[in-house]
């Protein structure tokens, strides 16, 4: 097979917020379909002003079928707020094309591959812990803390923990061996 | 893997009967029969899942025909410990350059092994290249390929029987059941 002309990126390259995002991009990496991760950043809400309030950056781009992909491997009440996200961008922006990955889509996978002993490890809280699961459960509890907090600047601070934690549970699961 | 030594006790749903199968078979055959009036076409069948839908389905094709077999390393294998990249554990014996090639498929959900397969095999200049898939797992897609054939469109389950498997095993059973969670959930 001739070379991509793009290098594929590799999973080791990358901070990972979640265990189960290195996952999927090592199996992309596995099928030598390229991936970006977290590329763009889409404003979702805005003030009367203008000013951008909340913004969505889906996990995943895929280049070559033109698909944004979203993980959801985290606890269901979060998911909710990830469904709405997902909702609010294809409102917004009809042409782009975007999948919504549940924890059930990351656990078949890991079946089809025989790796369903790992996925206790690559999900939920064990896949990623820190500041992040605080942060979004507080949201969760009172929504009007979106707009007084100031989600963007919020979602940064806590990325760069959820990163670092990823990135250790990532390199724990790299280490177990396969099922 | 829990699986007992009573494989049908292991399946909780017969999803496609032998019956079914065998009446789409005949079905896709007769499909492939006509819209390849007039040529002749290579079938390639990927190990080790296709096995009894490709050996069923070319009876069901009355043309000439040629047969090749390939067999790709899957995510999770052995292989991702050496390489992390998918390999090719056999190739096609023989050329199909300018050729109508059939790829013969046991089932399509992901898509990222058809996705694969079909970038390698255009490598090799054939006429034309086509999807025959027995089952397709849309819920699962991740990329999207459109396909030629197919057999059943399945609901998100994970099945088992006529080729396919769980840890190597199930592949003998003569239909597509669903596989009872207790089989694979440790």
């Amino acid at each position: 097979m001739s070379a991509p002309e793009t290098p594929y990126p590799s999973h080791q390259d990358r901070g990972f917020a979640h265990a189960s995002e290195a996952e999927f991009a090592r199996i992309l990496d596995f099928y030598e379909v390229r991936w970006e991760y977290e590329p763009q950043v889409f404003p979702i809400l805005w003030d009367l002003a203008g000013s951008v309030l909340e913004s969505f950056a889906p996990d995943f781009y895929l280049p070559d079928i033109d698909l944004f992909v979203e993980m959801t491997t985290l606890q269901q009440r979060l998911v909710r707020k990830k469904n709405r996200k997902v909702r609010r961008l294809r409102e917004l922006y009809p042409g782009i094309r975007i999948k919504l990955f549940y924890a059930r889509d990351f656990r078949a996978l890991m079946l089809k591959y025989g790796r369903s002993a790992l996925v206790a490890e690559l999900s939920g809280t064990v896949g990623q812990v820190g500041p992040r699961q605080e942060a979004e459960a507080t949201l969760e509890a009172s929504p009007d803390a979106t707009i007084e907090t100031s989600p963007v600047n919020g979602e940064r601070r806590s990325r760069t923990a959820r990163r670092r934690a990823g990135r250790k549970a990532a390199a724990h699961a790299a280490e177990s061996p396969t099922s | 893997m829990k699986h007992s030594h009573d494989l049908h006790a292991d399946v909780a749903e017969v999803l496609l009967s032998e019956d079914q199968i065998r009446a789409k078979v005949a079905e896709l055959g007769q499909r492939i029969t006509a819209d390849y009036a007039g040529s002749e076409v290579t079938l390639v069948s990927v190990l080790k899942g296709s096995l009894p839908f490709m050996a069923d389905l070319m009876r069901q094709i009355d043309l000439p025909l040629r047969i090749d077999l390939m067999e790709v390393s899957s995510y999770g294998g052995a292989a991702i410990e050496s390489s992390g990249l998918v390999r090719i554990l056999k190739d096609l014996s023989a050329p199909i350059d300018d050729r109508h090639v059939l790829l013969v498929e046991d089932i399509i959900d992901t898509g990222l092994t058809l996705n694969y397969l079909l970038r390698y095999l255009r490598g090799k200049n054939p006429r034309s290249i086509k999807v025959c898939s027995l089952l397709d797992k849309p819920a699962r897609r991740l990329v999207e390929i459109p396909l030629d054939y197919v057999g059943f469109e399945i609901p998100d389950a994970f099945v088992v029987g006529y080729g396919l498997d769980y840890g190597e095993v199930y592949r003998n059973l003569r239909f597509v059941g669903v596989l009872r969670p207790e089989a694979y959930e440790s």
